[in-house]
């Protein structure tokens, strides 16, 4: 047991197969046979954001549990760094942070002692121990209400607290479990921000849960969304925005309206009522060409706006197609076409 | 660091956050020395006055039962206890205990300590109210280390019960009426306010099963009689019931995250 820990202790910088995740054929059927996960399977690399996206009973908190090790799941693997998290739990969780969905800094406890303590259940050295709290309360902004019971923070402070109180220990892989849920805007955006600046900064992985799609856009690398059990499509934010369609430009012109554009402005949708509509990869980029060609033909471009699809819509399309209808070829080719953009 | 090294330091950590908990606010503690109190000052004074118990040893009825109302007391803070992990179950609290690297049998052990330092509260306090209504007990500083030991002990054990059940029912209202349905039983049912020669040949044979009648039988030799020779069986009797608890609460606290 012994050696087996302090083995995972030094390993835990030289490990390194560039994935922080393996997940693999994953099951979980709860005891009345609730299939809450059903042969999931996904990687996460090491260094990466990483969104899992997903309606209300998607599974995503029971796939944090069974990673965490703290639910065991009925069939499949999981490892993390290259760790079976299943053989070797409290060595898996020696190398996580964990941000739970509700907030569970305890109130009765004042922000250092929140952070004393956990610094001490992760077995962090006496030196390094007061050295990280005062850098973690510092980093968060909490230097000043340090000494105040947790009780009477506001809720910003407690999240931030949360974060600040799973990198005591200096994890490589910070799971956060919609991280932002119940904050206003303003603390929002800056729980948001420093999730990135870890990210950034310390090259922690991170693995966060969220239905808030803007949140996902701005923060994930990659993306899985997650219905019913399964994952019904992964990829970048922009390879699964491509795959719900284009852009759509929409122009407004005073003259003639064009009956076609060439092929590599895009397809034209609609012209009429002096509007010209164009679908196309990348609208950006068109804008000056389509304003180009039409006045090319004789027209005024009186305006032009972009429509860009979101993350609501691809989430629209992979999440919700299952519960209208119920049928899984819409997920089925729906992947097929994620795996054709992402290459 | 070893396992035995790093299972004891998570079990202190846990129960220092306990004890700093207690500084910060101790409201609770002091309400829970209520109860006690009134055991002493009112039935005890009260039946006092009743000469027709056989009290062996020639004891006043208040002294017989000053160690008794300090089990009983410490028994009430213990059986709740699971009450509390629900709580932080509920509050996801516990989830975050889970998910650090402290082995569970060092996060139950942790807790029943708490618990125990609870016990130690209680204990100080009925000693106090002692001294004060004029109980004559044995304060010899050996006996009454040893009585804390106990509280502790006993503590840790039936707080383990308690977590144990809690692993099972899951809810708060749930462990108020278990905590009732046995505090009543193993109280009446042990030597707390009654010799066990009074009870009926069949509950005389049940309370031989009852962690209680040996915790207050262990108090009252250190704090009454001073006859050592049933300790050794007392103190191996509730060693090993706590360890057994310790043990299945160690199991099956998981399932109260699951």
């Amino acid at each position: 047991m012994t050696a087996q820990f302090a083995k995972a202790e030094k390993t835990s910088e030289a490990v390194g197969n560039g994935f922080a995740i393996q997940v693999s054929g994953l099951t979980k059927v709860y005891p009345g046979g609730t299939k809450a996960v059903d042969a999931v399977s996904f990687d996460v690399k090491e260094g990466e954001v990483f969104g899992l996206l997903g309606p209300n009973g998607a599974g995503k908190t029971t796939t944090i549990k069974i990673i965490t090790t703290l639910a065991k799941p009925t069939s499949g693997s999981v490892s993390v760094f290259g760790m079976d998290a299943l053989r070797m739990p409290e060595q898996v969780r020696q190398m996580l942070g964990f941000v739970p969905q509700a907030i569970s800094v305890d109130g009765d406890l004042t922000g250092y002692e929140n952070l004393l303590i956990f610094a001490k259940l992760f077995f962090v050295d006496r030196e390094q121990r007061k050295k990280r709290i005062s850098e973690a309360l510092d980093y968060f902004g909490l230097t000043d209400r340090a000494d105040d019971l947790v009780k009477h923070y506001s809720g910003g402070m407690m999240r931030r607290l949360e974060i600040a109180q799973a990198l005591v220990n200096r994890p490589r892989l910070l799971f956060l479990d919609e991280p932002s849920i119940g904050l206003d805007p303003y603390s929002r955006m800056q729980v948001i921000r420093q999730i990135r600046d870890l990210n950034r900064n310390f090259r922690t992985t991170i693995f966060v849960t969220t239905h808030d799609m803007t949140e996902a856009d701005e923060l994930c690398d990659r993306l899985a969304i997650m219905n019913l059990g399964k994952i019904a499509a992964s990829g970048s934010p922009m390879e699964l925005k491509r795959s719900v369609g284009g852009d759509v430009l929409t122009v407004t012109v005073s003259g003639p309206l064009p009956d076609s554009v060439p092929k590599d402005l895009g397809t034209l949708v609609s012209a009429d009522g002096g509007k010209v509509k164009i679908l196309t990869d990348d609208g950006e980029k068109a804008i000056p060409k389509v304003t180009d060609y039409l006045e090319g033909k004789g027209a005024t471009v009186v305006s032009v706006s972009l429509s860009r699809p979101t993350l609501d819509d691809v989430f629209m399309k992979y999440a919700m197609a299952d519960l209208r209808d119920g049928s899984f070829r819409d997920t089925r080719s729906a992947r097929r076409s994620i795996s054709r953009h992402g290459r | 660091m070893t396992y035995p090294q790093r299972a004891l330091g998570s079990a202190l950590t846990i129960a220092e956050m306990e004890a700093r908990k207690i500084r910060h606010d101790s409201t609770e503690l002091w309400m829970r020395t209520v109860q006690p109190a009134l055991w002493l000052l009112i039935f005890g004074e009260v039946f006092n006055n009743i000469r027709s118990l056989p009290i062996p040893g020639g004891f006043s009825y208040i002294q017989y039962i000053a160690p008794g109302v300090l089990a009983q007391s410490v028994l009430f803070v213990a059986i709740f206890y699971g009450i509390t992990i629900v709580w932080e179950r509920d509050v996801g609290l516990l989830t975050k205990l889970l998910s650090t690297p402290s082995p569970r049998l060092a996060i139950v052990v942790g807790k029943a300590l708490a618990a125990g330092v609870r016990g130690i509260f209680q204990g100080v306090m009925i000693f106090a109210l002692s001294l004060i209504i004029g109980v004559n007990l044995r304060f010899d500083p050996l006996d009454v280390a040893g009585v804390f030991l106990v509280v502790v002990l006993f503590a840790m054990c039936f707080a383990s019960l308690s977590m144990t059940l809690a692993s099972f029912l899951k809810t708060r209202d749930r462990m108020m009426g278990i905590g009732q349905a046995i505090t009543i039983p193993l109280f009446f049912g042990s030597n707390a306010i009654y010799p066990i020669s009074l009870m009926p040949g069949w509950l005389q044979a049940v309370s031989a099963f009852n962690p209680l009648t040996y915790v207050v039988d262990a108090m009252r030799s250190m704090l009454l009689t001073g006859d050592y020779s049933g300790l050794p069986t007392d103190i191996l009797a509730l060693l090993l019931s706590t360890a057994l608890f310790i043990a299945c609460a160690s199991v099956v606290l998981k399932r109260l995250i699951e």
